[in-house]
């Protein structure tokens, strides 16, 4: 099955209205799925679904609770929900519902939750959503999903229509820069995509970081330093392989991701590195564990080190760092 | 219409059976939530007599209809008629609660047949109603859905704004049920946190709402014919109802939200039920021939 | 006066190219043996400009073991040369200039040792790949060894070219192997202006960059200069596991420990 958008429109559409666009094509041919909104239709972008199929749209009103609570009975039902409300308020506000109404339950219902991170910076930590990758992370049955760039979020959505259960897809607000310039390079749920090649270091990144990452890998590859990028969206199921691959093969990983850096993916990779027994110089870059300020999201990137600038830092700083334990400089005779 | 007698007594009879079923499964599990159990049995084992369209060789029976027990703590009383039903195995009541079986406190849908919604956290269950019903719709289905919620369970926000979605969406073929015993953990609803005027609340959100006995067949049977029919708006049928109904050392007292019953409490328990039943077959006996 | 050059061709022979004396001990059944239960030791030097520049080998019961600088008791037999010119001259076979033999009597020592010298000698001598393939392995081992090592001394001796590479460098493993061949390999750990050649495979994890040969046939085609390197990567003889820069920047200090060696 075929997304067809012209290139021009590929270019031009942000994160949020390339999902909306999926989502159209995908329910001309799919009568089950269904898009929900708690009035953030606009917000989100699926005002587009709900003008082409307004008898298959539901408004929730301020209500994020009921929604994701209906959202799990109309999937039992035999119903695709797709809901679209902001992270914090489905990771915080409705935690319960997704929980034991969704995850517990194996509700096949589509969480799309945007404004992730601190991507709706103006909006105060209020807002912002900096742990959503950590709660849902550690629900059992779903899977996680945190996508690079609009194209991303295209192929996203398809596989969570193909997948049979809970996904919890996170996006932006929709102005995200490009990171890949087509749908076809081969997207999978639980596989890593490698974007740059490199064996000093490792950046694995996620959502918006994704693309700062791999501007910082062409600066480094300028003063003659190979990172090697991988786009890991899906933190759950976690591409453990690639971590451990590029643990062996640079041994010196950084993550980066917008959000805390406790439970996020830094924690998701150190968890798989911690448990293979291997060796790896290691750093998370995020919100060093706190709240944060207002402002644009480019700013708070580079306020909190995930930015190009950042991550370039970060790779400097650990080249410094040995992780040979022997100390021995001696040639052998 | 009002029921037959013959249909009566078989209710009777049956709910009877069931209030003693409650009792036993406290007795193998040691402890139970029987005070909640005796008070939505009657409506419970109404709905499943004479209105669920279901076939327990078929719990995923897409076209069935569904009930979605919201005050989940009443599973021990629940899990009675889906015994009798068939959805279980009546052997499997002695492990209520024993580690390892499929039958505990809150059921599971996940592994109990004949459950369509895992619950147990308060709030959640008309939402999941709401949801099923609208699919329903979407589907081009005629299944009804009927939700069970607690009275203290009223107290949660997030009842009222699956309330206002209700009232706004209107599906058809859903019926809000409200066990109204006036109880609670901490104490009589009213005491804890009232929700008097709670059958105004209902109305103000957009609800036809009535109120009637929770231990009256007639009463309910009448209400519950009369929601299916109404299209214009939702109805909530509030329960009035009494908790730990049937057993002296329960009956209207909240401490018996939970509790635990020894050899000797049980054999009181159940020779309170009967007493009690025989004063209900009496009462319509005594009704039949007026 | 010893000049710069005289310096980076005499560390190289001091200390890339005389410890091979011990893996041909090792690899030769017939030297090992006749090693057999001696001990001793063995030393060959030179004064230079800073003192006395020398390698070692001290021999326990039969096991020989390399060190390098002078050894603290007096050796069982020493190759004392007069100049580090006279040695380099000696160990690239332009000068006749012979040493001073201390211990001359001390056979037992003094034979197995000269009889490595001439093998080595005859061995790092050759123009053209030898055809069984003992030698060959030993050959190419012997090479891998010299030049890894090679690169690590004119580091030290601060031969711009390599330092200026290696201040600059972040830790980082370059590695040399033959497929098939375990034993014949080598690599160099290069971080922040420091080096260290060591022998064997790299396992830690996978190194930097690795100059890999499909056989030994191609490593003495490289190694010897009889074989074109475009046409042996080419060809897929040669396979060079990294960034193809990084692959001719080490080709080009293998060429600059050879200039050294060579006469």
């Amino acid at each position: 099955m075929g997304i067809s958008f012209t290139s021009i429109n590929q270019t031009k559409l942000s994160t949020g209205e390339v999902y909306c666009e999926t989502l159209c094509e995908l329910a001309e041919e799919n009568p089950r799925i269904v898009a929900l909104t708690a009035d953030l239709g606009q917000s989100s972008k699926i005002g587009e679904f709900m003008k082409k199929f307004p008898n298959r749209f539901y408004q929730f009103g301020i209500a994020e609770q009921n929604m994701y609570g209906a959202a799990a009975g109309m999937a039992k039902a035999g119903l695709i929900p797709f809901t679209s409300s902001f992270a914090i308020f489905t990771s915080c506000r409705a935690l319960d519902q997704v929980h034991t109404d969704i995850c517990y339950q194996r509700a096949n219902v589509k969480m799309i939750s945007s404004h992730a991170g601190t991507s709706f910076g103006q909006a105060g930590t209020t807002h912002h959503s900096t742990e959503d990758i950590a709660i849902m992370r550690s629900m059992a049955n779903l899977v996680v999903i945190v996508p690079a760039d609009g194209m991303e979020t295209a192929n996203v959505v398809r596989a969570a229509v193909e997948y049979d259960g809970p996904v919890y897809i996170r996006i932006n607000r929709g102005f995200d820069q490009l990171v890949y310039k087509d749908l076809d390079y081969g997207f999978e749920i639980g596989k890593a995509v490698q974007l740059a090649e490199g064996t000093d270091v490792t950046i694995i990144a996620c959502g918006s970081g994704v693309f700062q990452a791999v501007q910082a890998s062409a600066e480094l590859d300028a003063v003659g330093i190979k990172a090697r990028v991988l786009d890991m969206h899906t933190i759950k199921p976690i591409d453990k392989d690639a971590i451990l691959k590029a643990c062996r093969d640079t041994r010196r990983i950084i993550t980066v991701e917008d959000h805390n850096v406790i439970g996020g993916l830094g924690g998701a990779v150190a968890e798989v590195l911690a448990e293979s027994g291997m060796s790896c110089a290691f750093r998370r870059l995020g919100l060093q564990d706190c709240f944060s300020p207002i402002g644009y999201h480019e700013d708070l990137m580079a306020i909190h080190g995930i930015d190009t600038n950042g991550i370039v830092k970060s790779v400097h700083d650990l080249l410094k760092l040995d992780f040979e334990d022997d100390d021995d400089w001696e040639d052998e005779v | 219409m009002p029921l037959t007698k013959e249909e009566l007594l078989a209710i009777e009879a049956k709910t009877h059976e069931h209030r003693r079923t409650i009792v036993e499964t406290t007795l193998c599990a040691g402890s139970g939530h029987i005070g909640g159990a005796l008070s939505m049995i009657d409506v419970t084992t109404l709905l499943y007599s004479r209105f669920m369209r279901i076939d327990p060789e078929n719990p995923d029976w897409e076209d069935r209809d569904r009930f979605i027990l919201s005050k989940g703590h009443a599973g021990i009383g629940f899990v009675a008629i889906l015994a009798d039903l068939g959805y279980i195995d009546r052997k499997d009541l002695e492990t209520f609660n024993l580690t390892g079986s499929n039958l505990g406190i809150h059921l599971d849908a996940n592994k109990v047949p004949g459950v369509d919604a895992s619950t147990g956290s308060l709030g959640h269950g008309l939402s999941i109603a709401l949801g099923t019903a609208l699919a329903a719709k979407q589907l081009g289905k005629e299944y009804r859905t009927f939700c069970l919620l607690g009275d203290g369970e009223c107290q949660e926000g997030s009842i009222w704004e699956v309330a206002m979605a209700i009232a706004h969406f209107n599906p058809p073929n859903l019926v809000t049920l409200v066990d109204r015993n006036h109880a609670q953990i901490d104490g009589m609803t009213e005491d804890v946190m009232p929700l008097e005027p709670f059958a105004d609340k209902w109305r103000a959100f957009g609800f036809h709402t009535v109120t009637v006995d929770g231990h009256d067949f007639d009463a309910m049977n009448d209400a519950i014919r009369e929601a299916l029919h109404r299209k214009d708006m939702p109805t909530c049928i509030i329960l009035d109802t009494c908790k730990g109904k049937g057993i002296g050392f329960c009956e209207g007292d909240y401490r018996w939200h939970y509790g635990g019953i020894t050899q000797e409490m049980g054999e009181e328990a159940m020779r309170d039920l009967d007493a009690y039943y025989e004063r209900r077959v009496a009462a319509i006996e005594q009704r039949g021939e007026e | 006066m010893d000049t710069r050059d005289d310096r980076y061709s005499g560390k190289i022979f001091f200390n890339a190219v005389l410890p091979l004396v011990r893996t041909i001990i090792e690899d030769v059944p017939a030297l090992a043996a006749s090693l057999k239960g001696k001990s001793g030791a063995f030393q060959v030097s030179a004064m230079t400009d800073e003192g006395i520049w020398a390698t070692h080998f001290i021999v326990d019961n039969g096991k020989v073991t390399t060190a390098l600088g002078p050894c603290a008791d007096k050796p069982t037999v020493e190759l004392a040369f007069k100049t580090l010119r006279d040695f380099n001259g000696f160990m690239k076979g332009t000068s006749k200039k012979l040493p001073a033999i201390r211990g001359l009597m001390r056979f037992g020592i003094l034979i197995p040792f000269m009889r490595a010298l001439l093998k080595m000698a005859s061995l790092l001598k050759l123009k053209e790949a030898p055809k069984d393939e003992e030698t060959q392995r030993l050959l190419v081992k012997l090479y891998f060894y010299l030049l890894s090592s090679g690169i690590s001394q004119l580091n030290r001796e601060g031969h711009p070219t390599i330092t200026e590479w290696t201040t600059k460098s972040p830790n980082r493993v370059y590695a040399w192997t033959v497929d098939g061949y375990e034993d014949v390999a080598a690599y160099l750990r290069v971080k922040a202006g420091k080096t260290k050649a060591a022998r064997g495979r790299y396992t830690r994890s996978q190194p930097f960059f690795t100059m890999r040969f499909i056989d030994l046939e191609s490593a003495l085609a490289t190694l010897l200069g009889t074989g074109d390197m475009m046409e042996l990567v080419a060809g897929g003889k040669m396979i060079m596991e990294g960034g193809p820069e990084f692959g001719n920047m080490l080709g080009d200090y293998m060429l600059l420990v050879g200039s050294y060696a060579q006469a």
